[in-house]
């Protein structure tokens, strides 16, 4: 009996230790990691059906049965001990594979189970070990498990395994251009593609965050900024010159630039930023942290002479992939495109280290009703917003073609990206200008009220799928502009004005959060030393927020009007004054007028 | 000679010649273990920057140009002084950009939040490169005149260091460069009385050349801002590396280093500077023959890497000859530029050309040594090249020292 003790006891530590190791906290490198999980299994189903069922048996039969022995340990990891068996074969089985309840019930059974088995087999051995327990659990439970992990600037990965690509690897965008016309001059001029060299404000914040953390720092931003530099190995982002003069990239629609790069230099020069096949050819992504998709360019399938950019072949590839496009279409649309969670690989933002989040907009989608997958008719993902044409205010779903003559389709995706900023698509295009405008007025709803002597003004997140406002709500100012009025139209009451710098009055009501490092103290425009959050006052998809302006003061007055307006500015005015330094002919946002709302006494 | 010999003949001739390679050595290029390959490095005459002003006296003191601590913080503040361009606004350092307080970490944003400034947007953001030049194609001096060359400005940084100074070498002395510049019309455009005159009238300036010098004067002009130029260096990777630490390069950038000795690169890339210290063709190989390797940028579109017939005229270089510059007496004559801190000064070649390091060492080993790298060769020679990008050293500037030589 002793004998078959110790062999219990050490195929259970085998086991346990075999499983853990295929933990994501320990890291195993995948040649390990295969190894591993085959003993684990193999040896586990083994052990179960050889050592450990019969001797359990016996030994309660022993103890329970014949000497009526009271123990609660032994009941407890007998249970225990149940459960795992019973996880561990329906994984085996049948599996985790992420779409029934059950295996995804097993494996954490399984896996935190483990631990607690660990902890019951150490009680019922010594039945005087609490403390041992509880020094356990805190060891493995307590400890964060980002210690050990490596800080990942940011998490691209290369499917075929290469270290870097070829800037010959990218395609050219432009090189698109000749069959999607339209998507191309949607998303010329659009956000994705003004995100890297082309955009002052990142430039100068790239350039910051360099200063601040040091060179290598920049790769945290370039992940999703500029995918196609980070996985050629730029270690920083360059912007285009034209002989001594930077090109006028502000102003510029229709991406002049690219086109005439392709003319000249075919595909040899390295497209920066996010290119048509950035998006177009990430296989995977994942909440892991910043950047977190996974790339595959070069085992695309590609039609003979595809990639040629002019001349005779280049002719004839398009006619090849024309002749016969379905391959073509699968190798750059996948059905994860659709989803929500395709956007939150750069759309939640993770600081390196302290993975303290910094922009969360996937995160507040999920928990938002917008979020429902049980019922069609009311979940909408990204791309239901963001991707859909407006028109007279309303999302109305564009009918017509992406390629141009492909088939009719009755909701073709636009490529306009229209989220809040208006203004750096806007300078290169009216339309884009429209939509995103459009878009933001779908966003919210006002109501006001006075009574004792307050003001109540009411603030609805009826249309986004996320808080209000969202992404960098650091540098957004969304805020309440007040005015009050007496029986001979004079102003006796006003909040929320722009003083004559430019700069919001400090009396202003703005939704937004407010970063602060571990002193509480706020970071500016230095985000990344963001620790502690000093003041959140952004909308939730749904919720109403009021905020009330007192106006005791104001008690004898006989007032006539109220005027209140809910305004918009992409980048506050002294965010602005600082990147004018850097990009001189850049001019200053305007503010938008989102919502407005009149209330007469009279 | 009968038809059956000239048969058998081109029999030969033609096995011969498909066989050939089978005969020849397999032999793997060298590799070297690190301390080999520090050992051959310092003895093809690469060598670090010292880390003290002691030894770094030996390199660049002389008899002309005693230097002495008031001389060299003269030499900084004429540097930083737009009092010596023709509007007065422009310094050496409007060009060759370097920060005063080169410990300052935070160049980059207290330009962005100064109140007023008076530097142009380009500096404002490449003035923490702290390279030395203006990162321009081409050279930007009085009245903004382009230089009519299409030469871009060279780094001052290691610059005394050299044999030559500027693109075609002519010049050969910190010196003599610093008065040509002051003087030069497309730089800063003045002429040597008005230089006097103006720093008589400041009395600061007054006071610290009746020092130093005892009076104003062109020549000592030139003296204080070269003694200032000779402390200039910067120490990188590679200077560590060949001091011993082993460390301080990647694995990658040492391949680099073996492959810049072995291909040859280091036969006129040379000397404590990587370069400067001779005069050379460039191009040396024309290829100039039907099937056109060289390409073009102005043609119709080829570009590195790629292969066409040449059916467009000659090509001076394997990239657009903006300016028509032809190197010295017109030969394509060039000095050799130091690749001490190249990563940092781009776009390269001598109009500018060339904006990608990568690019560059491309076309170099083509033309410079008849070679088509691999992908992997490059990518270890521009990763050497890399860790010769140093920041500027912080000697401990004391008098009593001499250059005994």
């Amino acid at each position: 009996m002793k004998n078959s003790t110790l062999y219990m006891k050490l195929s259970i530590f085998l086991m346990f230790s075999s499983g853990i190791f295929q933990m994501s906290y320990f890291d195993v490198s995948w040649g390990y990691f295969r190894m591993i999980q085959a003993i684990h299994i193999l040896s586990s189903i083994f052990v179960a059906v050889f050592i450990l069922i019969p001797y359990v048996n016996k030994h309660t039969y022993k103890y329970m049965v014949i000497r009526k022995v009271n123990s609660i340990s032994g009941v407890v990891l007998g249970i225990v001990l149940f459960l795992l068996i019973l996880s561990g074969a329906y994984l085996f089985l049948l599996g985790n594979r992420g779409g029934d309840e059950i295996g995804i019930a097993a494996f954490n059974i399984h896996l935190y189970g483990s631990f607690i088995l660990l902890a019951a087999l150490l009680w019922h051995i010594k039945e005087k070990a609490p403390n041992i327990v509880a020094a356990l659990f805190v060891i493995l439970f307590i400890q964060s498990p980002s210690y050990s992990e490596e800080i990942k600037l940011h998490n691209i990965q290369i499917k075929e395994g290469f270290k870097r690509y070829h800037n010959q690897d990218w395609t050219n965008s432009a090189k698109c251009k000749s069959c999607h016309e339209d998507i191309f001059n949607q998303w010329a001029d659009s956000n994705h593609r003004h995100m890297a060299g082309t955009n002052p404000y990142y430039m100068v914040m790239e350039n910051l965050a360099a200063e601040d953390m040091g060179q290598e720092f920049r790769l945290w931003c370039m992940g999703c900024h500029n995918p196609s530099a980070v996985t050629t190995d730029k270690i920083r982002t360059a912007h285009a010159m034209d002989g001594n003069n930077m090109p006028g990239i502000i102003f510029e629609s229709g991406s002049k630039d690219l086109i005439n790069e392709l003319k000249v230099h075919g595909n040899n020069r390295l497209e920066e930023g996010v290119s048509c096949v950035a998006c177009h050819r990430i296989l995977k992504t994942e909440s892991k942290g910043n950047s977190s998709y996974t790339l595959d360019l070069t085992s695309r399938e590609k039609y003979v002479f595809e990639d040629n950019t002019n001349g005779i072949r280049h002719w004839l590839g398009e006619k090849f992939i024309n002749s016969n496009p379905k391959v073509h279409k699968n190798s750059y649309m996948k059905d994860i495109y659709k989803e929500s969670s395709y956007c939150a690989s750069c759309h939640d933002e993770f600081l390196p280290d302290s993975k303290k989040a910094v922009v969360s907009t996937f995160k507040e989608w999920e928990k938002s009703p917008f979020n429902n997958p049980n019922d069609k008719s009311k979940h909408k993902t990204c791309i239901d917003c963001h991707m859909t044409k407006l028109q007279n205010g309303k999302l109305t779903p564009l009918k017509g073609t992406s390629t141009d003559g492909g088939t009719i389709k009755d909701d073709v995706k636009v490529h306009y990206f229209s989220g809040s900023n208006h203004f750096l698509s806007g300078m290169k295009s009216k339309e884009h200008e429209d939509q995103t405008i459009q878009l933001l007025k779908t966003a919210a709803e006002l109501d006001v009220d006075i009574r004792e002597n307050k003001i109540f003004v009411g603030v609805k997140n009826i249309g986004a799928g996320h808080h209000l406002p969202t992404g960098v709500s650091d540098f957004r100012e969304l805020w309440l502009d007040v005015t009050l009025y007496d029986e001979n139209s004079n102003v006796v009451y006003s909040s929320g004005k722009l003083k004559e710098d430019g700069n919001l009055d400090s009396d202003a009501r703005v939704f937004m959060k407010v970063f602060g490092d571990k002193d509480l103290k706020p970071v500016g425009l230095f985000f990344w030393r963001y620790e502690k959050m000093i003041s959140d006052t952004r909308i939730p998809a749904g919720e109403r927020r009021v905020e009330v302006f007192d106006i005791k003061n104001l008690k004898d007055v006989k007032l006539s009007k109220i005027i209140v307006k809910l305004n918009f500015r992409i980048y506050p005015q002294w965010v602005t004054d600082i990147v004018k330094n850097a990009y001189p002919q850049l001019t200053n946002p305007p503010v938008v007028e989102l919502e407005r709302i009149e209330k007469d006494f009279r | 000679m009968s038809i059956r010999t000239l048969a058998l003949i081109s029999f030969i001739v033609i096995v011969s010649s498909f066989t050939l390679s089978y005969f020849t050595s397999k032999k793997p290029k060298q590799s070297y273990s690190d301390d080999e390959l520090r050992k051959v490095a310092l003895s093809r005459n690469m060598s670090s920057i010292p880390k003290n002003y002691k030894d770094l006296l030996k390199l660049v003191d002389t008899d002309e140009n005693r230097l002495t601590k008031n001389k060299i913080a003269l030499g900084k503040e004429l540097y930083f002084d737009p009092l010596l361009s023709k509007n007065k606004d422009i310094s050496c350092s409007t060009c060759h950009l370097i920060s005063k307080d080169t410990k300052s970490k935070t160049v980059y944003s207290e330009l962005l939040t100064a109140k007023t400034n008076k530097k142009s947007d380009c500096i404002i953001c490449h003035m923490s490169d702290q390279s030395g030049t203006d990162r321009q194609e081409n050279a930007i001096g009085h009245q903004g005149l382009e230089n009519p060359l299409h030469l871009n400005t060279l780094t001052t940084l290691n610059s005394s260091l050299a044999k030559y100074l500027t693109w075609d070498g002519s010049v050969e002395s910190v010196e003599n460069q610093s008065g040509a510049s002051i003087k030069d019309k497309y730089k800063m455009a003045m002429n040597e009385a008005e230089v006097e005159q103006r720093l008589n009238n400041s009395n600061k300036y007054h006071k610290l050349f009746k020092q130093n010098f005892g009076e104003v004067k062109f020549e000592y002009v030139q003296k204080a801002i070269g003694a200032y130029l000779r402390t200039l260096t910067t120490r990188s990777a590679y200077d560590r590396f060949l001091e011993g630490d082993n460390n301080a390069m990647s694995a990658s950038a040492k391949r680099g280093l073996s492959n810049f000795i072995d291909f040859g690169c280091k036969g006129c890339h040379t000397g404590i500077t990587v370069g400067g210290q001779s005069i050379q063709k460039f191009p040396v190989r024309d290829y100039n023959s039907i099937m056109d390797v060289t390409n073009s940028f102005k043609d119709n579109g080829r570009e590195i890497g790629s292969f066409g017939f040449n059916d467009g005229v000659y090509h001076t270089y394997p990239f657009e000859n903006k300016g028509g510059f032809m190197g010295q007496d017109g030969r394509r004559l060039f000095r050799v530029p130091m690749l001490r801190n190249v990563t940092k000064t781009s776009p390269y070649f001598h109009n500018g050309s060339v904006m990608k390091i990568r690019d560059a060492v491309i076309l170099m080993a083509r033309h410079q040594l008849g070679m088509s790298l691999t992908s992997q060769q490059i990518d270890d020679i521009v990763e050497f090249l890399k860790s010769l990008e140093g920041d500027i050293v912080e000697y401990d500037i004391k008098d009593g020292e001499k250059n005994e030589k």
